[in-house]
């Protein structure tokens, strides 16, 4: 469970305070065994066995003066065992962390600061609480069109990711993209120090880790941490997102499906099975924009890889033909076909501007049945009801199905579809992995599935 | 409350092993993920011992064979008629025939679950049994003037007292080529297509080997077969007609059927029941006709719940011609559901909806009379 927390000891003593049966903990990853788990593991059995002399020698000694004191002592360090060995892993974890890894990446971030200061390239900063991967793919396939490009890879979006990102340039790029991954004030602020973006794109703000936040003053001070460092140069900012909105500049950099730095969009449509197209238009400028990306709330980010292809020098052709490049990236609103039905598969988007825009999709979609199927959302902090209570009135004018699967936040969304008086069916299943394994039993030619988030085993 | 459906499957049957993959596959499972019963797995074994318990909703229990050492070590299901059913003290809320065959499509078992006074899926027990008599539910076509192909039947008695009386009987009614098969039997086990008169003796010797009763059928010429599946009771629902693919053969056997990694033309998938085309492109109006006819036969014979209605095409002709029906089609023909809009879990659904309208109305005939009969007597 460290390993699926990423080593954030938060999370794995969460983990631990609620679970109650560890028989069955593993079920979505097992245990890959890395160097790293190989050393916590021989810790973990020397503690055991200094636990285990202990009371060995503690028996003994008892036995020998006639301390039951001692035999006492034995028993509850006996009876304690699992809880030192579940605390006593931190232990290691934290030496090693202090010993090995922090001098090494300390050295790694210096370099990869000092490659990326003097690197010649237009350096773009994507930040935001959510829709980095997918403005960051749509950048890089469209500037590939004509441009040397690097990018971020996955969510490598820490200054250790983003460090061994640095560290493997060629030197010779046009463009490096950089996703910032942000969970406390000043992350922002420090990565842009570490990677020295000459400009940015801002995807939206919303309640994700919250949890961390604390309060959604600090998500939106820390993703504008980026306007302070960039001052005069260009962030395009999503207009769509409420509290980028009330909180930017009304510049033009803005971006919607209304268009952005002069381009205006017209003719924007979208369909599960031809993808979204638009017009863009600046000037004597046309672009006839087609992505296989579904969605209009696609529209904003793609006329704002336009807008930034087009001040890189790009013609409207290679925009063209990078847009038609852009296809739908894994596990984020990426449509399949089962059966006749369409399966929208959503699993890793976990927040709530992407629940809206997906419910939106579906509410707006030709099927038999719309079926909408989520585990709800993590680390929304104090926001926690209320956000699922807002999510379940969202699928009541949504979905005629709802597949929920069963957690700490389902009743707060069952509660959300009862206020909005839900006439459609409610399913809630005590097994995700059951449920996706047979979602062929669940579907038939007309339906459209919608699935969206999905938690991992450290998550109840 | 969840309420409790007891799957039965199995049984001693030459189709035994289809009914556990359909029980498994397409009843039991799609029942179980609906969240709304709790299911009880009865299966009925080669030697007639019944069985129930949870251990007997996994397929591999049935792939390793181990269910031969889980039959003598497990003791026979405790049934208990109470003005319900009970099995090992678990009350039955709903019966869910999955059995194909003798024993559990033709009649039996739905004669058992009226006796038992549940609900139970599918066809009730008369309708079942002129079904499964593909001579019966001839008969009864014939009688609602819808279109069958011609035939003739024998059975094994007199068959084995005189073969040559038996096959002169249908050649002087029958042109050939005919179709010689076992008149109770599904998934096209026994049947054999003929051209001449040995290969008629074969035939019926063979068929009367699984049966008691032979039906001999001309075929008929340019042939398009299809089949049509429907549910429910009253107002029965059609789902699309579909076109079996035989790969040069002249008929759909159970070698198709079942074990070739045929697929689907139009959106089904690989698997058991071989190849076909769904849904079926018929000439001219030939689709809606064949629509029409299976309905017809549906009504004629009383079908409720669920059955497959096979058709026999003369395209030249332009006659859709009834051929037999299927009480409890295997897999219950859920590709053809779900192609038609219907998923596995509200197939199933609909079934045991309807399997509860149907008791419902039955409830509402009064079975008992009050009489001085027995103060006479």
């Amino acid at each position: 469970m460290l390993q699926d927390t990423e080593y954030r000891l938060k999370a794995y003593f969460e983990w631990y305070h609620r679970t109650s049966d560890f028989t069955a903990v593993m079920k979505r990853r097992k245990l890959t065994v890395t160097r790293k788990i190989s050393l916590l593991r021989y810790a973990l059995w020397t503690v055991w066995l200094l636990v285990i002399l202990a009371v060995m020698g503690l028996v003994i000694l008892g036995a020998l003066t006639q301390s039951y004191v001692l035999g006492l002592i034995a028993l509850v360090m006996l009876i304690l065992l699992p809880f030192i060995l579940a605390y006593g892993i931190a232990v290691p974890l934290f030496a090693g962390w202090l010993i090995i890894q922090r001098p090494k990446e300390k050295t790694m971030i210096e370099n990869a600061r000092r490659i990326l200061a003097s690197h010649a390239a237009v350096k773009i900063a994507v930040v935001g609480s959510y829709g980095k991967t997918t403005v960051k793919e749509i950048l890089k396939t469209v500037l590939s069109e004509s441009k040397k490009v690097a990018a971020t890879p996955g969510n490598m979006n820490t200054p250790l990711g983003i460090s061994r990102f640095a560290n493997k340039l060629v030197g010779n790029e046009d463009v490096l993209i950089v996703e910032f991954g942000e969970e406390k004030v000043g992350d922002v602020k420090m990565l842009a120090e570490l990677s020295s973006p000459t400009m940015a794109v801002m995807t939206g703000i919303n309640e994700s880790h919250l949890a961390s936040f604390k309060t959604i003053e600090n998500t939106i001070n820390t993703i504008f941490e980026i306007v302070e460092y960039l001052g005069d140069k260009p962030v395009y900012k999503n207009g769509e997102n409420q509290f980028v909105k009330d909180t930017a500049e009304q510049d033009e950099y803005l971006f919607s499906r209304k268009g952005v730095n002069g381009w205006r969009v017209t003719d924007a449509n979208t369909s599960l099975e031809s993808g979204t197209q638009f017009i863009a238009k600046k000037g004597t400028k046309v672009v006839k924009a087609s992505t296989s990306l579904i969605g209009l709330h696609t529209v904003g980010p793609s006329v704002a890889a336009i807008a930034i292809a087009d001040g890189l020098g790009l013609s409207t052709k290679d925009i063209e033909a990078g847009l038609a490049k852009v296809v739908p990236f894994d596990h984020r609103m990426q449509p399949r076909q089962l059966h006749g039905a369409w399966v929208i598969d959503d699993t890793y988007n976990g927040n709530s501007d992407g629940v809206s825009a997906g419910l939106n999709l579906l509410r707006t979609s030709t099927a038999k049945r719309r079926i909408y199927v989520t585990p709800g959302l993590v680390e929304q902090g104090d926001q926690t009801q209320l956000v699922h209570e807002t999510i379940g009135r969202q699928i009541a004018s949504s979905a005629d199905v709802a597949v929920l699967m069963n957690n700490s936040v389902t009743n707060y969304i069952v509660a959300g579809l009862t206020d909005a008086k839900f006439k459609g069916e409610l399913i809630i299943i005590d097994d995700p992995l059951d449920f996706y394994t047979n979602l062929d039993q669940f579907v038939a030619r007309g339906d459209v599935v919608l699935m969206q988030n999905d938690w991992t085993d450290n998550y109840r | 409350m969840k309420k409790t459906v007891a799957v039965f499957f199995g049984g001693q049957s030459t189709e035994h092993d289809i009914s556990i993959i359909t029980a498994l596959g397409s009843v039991i499972k799609p029942l179980e993920l609906s969240k709304k019963y709790t299911v009880l797995p009865v299966y009925i074994t080669k030697k007639g011992k019944w069985l129930s318990g949870a251990a007997l909703k996994n397929i591999d229990l049935f792939r390793s064979k181990k269910i031969e050492t889980f039959e003598i070590k497990t003791k026979a299901a405790k049934i208990v008629l109470d003005g319900g059913l009970s099995i090992d003290g678990v009350k039955i809320d709903i019966a869910f025939p999955a059995m194909h065959g003798p024993y559990g499509e033709d009649g039996s078992l739905m004669g058992f679950l009226r006796m038992a006074n549940i609900p139970f899926v599918g066809a009730d027990m008369d309708a079942s049994v002129i079904a499964m008599d593909k001579v019966l539910a001839k008969q009864v076509a014939v009688s609602n003037n819808i279109p069958t192909s011609k035939f003739v039947f024998t059975t094994r008695a007199q068959f084995q007292a005189d073969p040559a009386a038996s096959v002169s009987v249908a050649e002087s009614k029958l042109a050939y080529p005919m179709f010689v098969k076992p008149a109770h039997l599904g998934s096209s086990i026994g049947i054999t297509r003929v051209a001449t008169k040995t290969e008629l003796l074969n035939a019926v010797e063979v068929a009367a080997y699984y049966d008691e009763k032979i039906i001999i059928e001309e075929a008929v010429a340019n042939l398009i077969e299809v089949t049509v599946p429907i549910i429910g009771n009253d107002s029965p629902r059609v789902a699309l007609v579909e076109r079996p693919l035989s790969q040069g053969e002249a008929f759909f056997d159970f070698e198709t059927k079942y074990m070739g990694n045929g697929g689907k033309k139009g959106g089904g998938k690989a698997g058991a029941q071989g190849y076909s085309e769904l849904p079926a492109v018929l000439p001219g109006n030939l689709y809606d006709t064949s629509v029409d006819v299976a309905l017809q036969v549906y009504r004629a014979l009383s079908m409720t719940g669920i059955a497959r209605v096979d058709l026999l095409i003369d395209e030249k002709a332009k006659i859709v011609y009834f051929n037999e029906v299927n009480p409890l089609p295997g897999d219950l023909y859920g590709h053809n559901w779900r192609a038609a809009g219907v998923s596995k879990v509200q197939l199933v659904d609909e079934l045991i909806r309807y399997a509860e309208e149907r008791h419902d109305q039955k409830s509402q005939i009064d079975t008992t009379f009050s009489s001085s009969f027995l103060q006479q007597f």
